[in-house]
């Protein structure tokens, strides 16, 4: 089901035709609580996504070498200490360093609304709180994927 | 990123165009693109040495492989990875959980790695991974270290990919070890317990010993180590033994030829496959030579002949 | 474990097996000849399963009771299996405490908040760090960075230590702190605060955290491999018991496990198979189980199935007892008497209509006060998405207040003792957590299950399931999946402004700068050594390094040298 609507969202995937959408899932900072992660990691499976889970306390770097390895469409971030508005941008930072363009860069966990505007900013979107529907969740991390293949492939000719 | 930059990007060892190449092949269905870099690349593959790392799970390849991949990183050799995990059959999905047990020993000494999702393929090894090996040895790689889910007879395919094979058993596995033995005794060229701070690891490293003495010998003499992976123990004797098994294949011209006809016969067969499967695809299909058939103008064979002629010529 | 305790859970599962399944006459009549024409026109609407899944019948009775189980399974408060209590007089003697407890930025801030508390008649502190001492990091190191003083006080020296206890004697306080990797360290820090203050260590008393298992299990907070942190904390068992005799050094912690999505089931079952381990770990290190097992303290998280609550405190209480009694042979009460700690559920707090948590927060704490804790922190309704506010921890502790002192509930011990449903639930409980017990027996022992992963996929599994439920509506959050309005998210969260963290550096390299850096190294090789050796305790050595002012990051890195750092099994 939720394929159908993954090659939807981004019409003319024939390249990637067979492959699902691939989203590293990652917790950069020390925090170790995942209950939310792993029910993420799981519904995104079920969703048929490829999921990568970087585990518990990856630095940004580690999740950004991760994401160029396995050239993943959406990197999705969570974080619940609060500290987003540094973890996140390193991890911004370090993809637009290495000069990457066609992977999306999705964020949730406990972002106050003001903070909302400056990580959109940066090219990170979503921003969910806790709470917010899986499928709502799910069905924004599928269209950045799709959005992310489109970059991919255009790049191609 | 178009084909061009990801081919010199690939002769230069670049990990940004690695990994779209291998995204590229990652398909079950072979494009033009697979075509194009494999044939642009070609050329410069041969020179890895390319490990198969297999046995049942959880029984510590991951963690194997990250240890023995430092290790021959920091003895300067380049050093590129390639896992296997399982699909779930029933969504698609799959979770890639490999490299969480090698991320620490990977990123800070920038070794490429990559996990691949054996989409719905039984047998462990997705036919991209031919592709795949082929682009990190072009890269430059000294060693190309393969990790597949480990499923007793499933994974026999992986003979077929790699240069050496190397089976992790453990301690402790009891009547499991048996089952598993069953179908990777034959293609192992190392045995490896692994675990051996575990009880009963001397008896499982006997009991390796015992079935290889019954087969016949052969001219590589399979040695069987026993490892910590945990704290490294045992690392030192599995390096002077890839460094022999390296040796041996290097000594050995015709080595790969084998290897080089199982590709050749798969990929004529995945291509063929797919042609039939194309012509007989949609609603249509064959319509006049059905109607012949009903009309008994034809037999089913003199048709198919026809058929199969068509599918040969197509495309070339 | 033994080949004899093997035998003993599947004795025990087998006999509450047998308490359970019973003839019930009177319930099978009731059913078809006045329920089942009653509801002809109107069937039952709704889900009757509790979080650990078990469903529940539209009515209890005498005969899902077995027969003697008063006598047997009940008791009296105070008395042998506890299931009604560990005092006699629970309640009308002494309320449980009202324990609240935070955290704050610097060592001045925690030291100044403490004096305030003393002045105001506590003598019962309590502290909370921050994610880099609890993570063996130092304020200056990388991994730190924004993290110094969120959510606790920062410590990376001695010197911090004897900040926060500045003018405060601690020999005449109880300090409570919830640190459990770099347990030891601090434990060896306020050590050595107290000799410097002359307070000798007979005379100190407190209690740390210190439960790993739990850690790997559900907070995932820890430094090494799980053998080294029991190594660590045998040690420190071992030299508790020898020297401070009122230090509770291991409070084994459920909450976490519940936090973490686990069902009420499985906190409990979890919970008291590592308290089994910890016991097992004292005997194995030569103490006797009747000098060290009352050391050991519970925590245990109260949610929103009232009565699902309160039979897991019940069956806590007699699952221990009866174990320590049984297969322990502790002689004395005191050993099998299961006394904890309570927090109400922050799982259970929304950010919408917030209001409503207050409600949630007085319903779980209801049920802990008729589970029978020993102390309770009640959360702030704010704290789904902020550091609770100065009103709102108010409102918290005047809702523990109403309880003890308007309800009229702590009037009688265990009011619920004898309701069928309650006892029914309270037996279920236990048979599910005996099942747990000897399924972790046959994997290998609890640390074998943690280490594969079994027990952190089966809280996953059940955190998946319930989230799922809540999607499909199936399960209710009053005013998330039903009766919504339309609201913002009202996240809020605490910015300390990096001056905490710039103090923090600032006096870690003046302490470094006026340290004996050969002293320093000395001490460091020595504590090596010691780890290396299984047979020395480590306590004297950690000591030494504190008193040395060694950094909380550079005694890790002794251990993570010897060893290594610690990845936990895929559990996805
Ligand atoms: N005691 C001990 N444990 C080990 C050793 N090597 C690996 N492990 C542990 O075994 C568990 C599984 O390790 P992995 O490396 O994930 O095993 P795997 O074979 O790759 O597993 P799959 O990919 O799931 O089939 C982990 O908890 C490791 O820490 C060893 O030498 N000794
Ligand atoms: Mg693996």
């Amino acid at each position: 089901m939720s394929e159908e609507r993954f090659s939807e969202a981004g019409k003319n995937l024939s390249l990637f035709k067979e492959k699902p959408a691939k989203v590293l899932l990652a917790k950069p900072g020390i925090d170790g609580h995942d209950r939310g992660i792993l029910v993420l990691a799981r519904a995104f499976r079920d969703a048929g996504m490829e999921v990568i889970y970087a585990g518990l306390l990856p630095t940004p770097e580690q999740v950004v070498d991760t994401a160029i390895n396995e050239d993943v469409d959406v990197i999705a971030l969570s974080l619940l200490n609060g500290a987003h508005m540094t973890v996140f941008k390193k991890v911004a930072d370090l993809v637009k360093e290495k000069g990457i363009t066609d992977i999306s860069l999705v964020g949730g966990g406990t972002i106050p609304e003001q903070d909302k505007p400056a990580l959109e900013k940066m090219g990170i979107s979503g921003n969910y709180g806790p709470g917010t529907p899986m499928k709502t969740i799910i069905d924004h991390v599928m269209k950045r994927a799709a959005e992310a293949r489109q970059k991919k492939m255009s790049g191609l000719h | 990123m178009n084909i061009d930059s990801i081919v010199k990007g690939i002769e230069n060892g670049d990990h940004l165009s690695i990994s779209r190449a291998i995204s590229l092949v990652e398909t079950n269905c072979v494009n033009d693109n697979v075509r194009e870099i494999i044939s642009r690349i070609y050329h410069l593959t041969g020179n890895a040495h390319v490990i198969g790392i297999t046995g049942p799970p959880g029984i510590g390849k991951s963690t194997l492989i990250g240890r023995l991949s430092g290790m021959l990183h920091d003895s300067g050799k380049k050093v590129s990875i390639l896992a296997i995990d399982a699909s779930s059959p029933f969504s698609g999905g799959s979770f890639l959980g490999n490299r969480i047990r090698m991320q620490e020993a990977l990123s800070s000494r920038g070794i490429f790695m990559r996990s691949l999702a054996n989409r719905g393929i039984s047998g462990g090894i997705s036919r991209s991974a031919w592709d795949v090996v082929k682009i990190l040895d072009a890269a430059g790689s000294d060693v190309v270290i393969v990790e597949t889910v480990g499923a007793g007879q499933a994974d026999l395919e992986v003979r077929n990919l790699v240069d050496t094979v190397i089976v992790v058993l453990g301690p402790g596995l009891g009547d499991e070890i048996q089952a598993v033995k069953a179908g990777i005794m034959e293609i192992g060229d190392i045995f490896i317990v692994n675990k051996i701070d575990r009880e009963g690891a001397f008896l499982a490293i006997k009991d390796i010993e015992d079935t290889l003495a019954m087969s016949p010998g052969k001219k590589w003499h399979i040695p069987v180590l026993g490892l910590n992976s945990l704290n490294g123990e045992g690392y030192q004797d599995l390096l002077k033994v890839l460094d022999q098994r390296w040796d041996y294949i290097s000594g050995d011209p015709g080595f790969k030829d084998g290897r080089l006809l199982m590709e050749l016969r798969a990929i004529v067969q995945n291509t063929l496959l797919s042609r039939v499967e194309e012509s007989f695809a949609g609603k249509n299909a064959f319509s006049r030579t059905i109607s012949g058939l009903s009309d008994k103008t034809t037999d089913p064979y003199s048709a198919a002949d026809r058929i199969i002629g068509k599918i040969y010529l197509k495309g070339d | 474990m033994s080949g004899k305790s093997h035998s003993f859970w599947e004795e025990k599962l087998k006999e509450y097996k047998r308490l359970l399944e019973r003839e019930n006459p009177e319930y099978g009549e009731w059913r078809s000849g006045t329920l089942s024409p009653w509801q002809k026109n109107k069937p039952a609407s709704g889900n009757f399963e509790n979080s650990s899944g078990i469903s529940i019948k539209e009515v209890y009775n005498g005969s899902d009771l077995p027969d003697g189980y008063e006598k047997k399974y009940l008791g009296m408060p105070g008395e042998y299996p506890f299931t009604r209590g560990v005092y006699p007089d629970m309640y009308r003697g002494r309320k449980w405490t009202m324990r609240m407890f935070s955290g704050f930025g610097t060592p001045e801030d925690t030291n100044k908040r403490l004096k305030y508390l003393i002045k105001h008649g506590e003598s019962g502190l309590s502290i909370a760090f921050d994610m880099p001492t609890l993570y063996g990091y130092d304020c200056d190191s990388q991994r730190a960075e924004g993290e110094v003083g969120k959510c606790g006080v920062n410590v990376t020296s001695l010197k911090d230590m004897e900040v926060i206890f500045k003018g405060i004697d601690l020999g005449s306080v109880s300090t409570s702190m919830t640190i459990n990797a770099p347990a030891a360290v601090l434990t060896a820090m306020y050590i050595a605060v107290a000799k410097k203050q002359g307070v000798p260590m007979s005379k100190l008393s407190g209690t740390v955290q210190a439960d790993i298992l739990k850690e790997y299990i559900a907070q995932k907070e820890w430094i090494y491999p799980p053998e080294a942190h029991l190594r660590l904390i045998r040690d420190m068992m071992v030299y508790c018991t020898e020297n401070i005799p009122r230090w509770n050094y291991i409070s084994i912690s459920g909450y976490h496990i519940r936090e973490a999505g686990s069902s009420a089931a499985q906190e409990l079952a979890f919970t008291l198979a590592d308290g089994f381990y910890y016991i097992d770990l004292g005997i194995k290190a030569g103490l006797n189980v009747d000098d060290f097992a009352p050391r050991l303290s519970f925590f245990f998280n109260s949610s929103i199935n009232f009565f699902e609550e309160i039979a897991k405190m019940r069956a806590a209480r007699r699952i221990w007892a009866t174990v320590l009694r049984e297969k322990y042979g502790a002689k004395k009460p005191r050993t099998m008497l299961l006394r904890f700690h309570t927090q109400t559920s922050g799982y259970t707090l929304t950010w919408q209509q917030p209001l409503n948590n207050i409600i949630r927060t007085t319903i779980e704490a209801m049920a802990a006060v008729l589970g029978g804790t020993q102390s309770l922190h009640t959360n702030s309704y704010d704290e789904a998405w902020a550091l609770p506010s100065e009103q709102a921890v108010k409102i918290a502790l005047r809702t523990q207040q109403i309880i003890a002192e308007e309800t009229g509930i702590p009037d009688t011990a265990d009011p619920l003792g004898g309701s069928y449903y309650v006892e029914w639930l309270t037996t279920k409980l236990e048979e599910e957590a005996y099942r747990y017990f000897d399924q972790i027996e046959k994997m290998g022992g609890i640390l074998e299950a943690v280490k594969k992963g079994y027990i952190q996929k089966e809280i996953a599994s059940t955190s998946y399931r319930r989230q799922m439920r809540l999607e499909s509506g199936e399960e209710v959050m009053v005013g998330v999946n039903r009766y919504q309005e339309k609201e913002d998210a009202p996240i809020d969260i605490l910015r300390i402004s990096q001056k905490a963290q710039e103090r923090q550096v600032l006096r870690n390299s003046k302490v470094k700068s006026e340290r004996n850096e050969k002293a320093v190294i000395n001490s460091l090789n020595e504590l090596e050594e010691a780890m290396r050796n299984e047979k020395l305790n480590t306590m004297p050595y950690i000591l030494k390094a504190v008193e040395n002012y060694a950094t909380l990051e550079e005694i890790s890195n002794v251990g993570r040298k010897v060893f290594g750092s610690w990845k936990e099994p895929v559990i996805v």
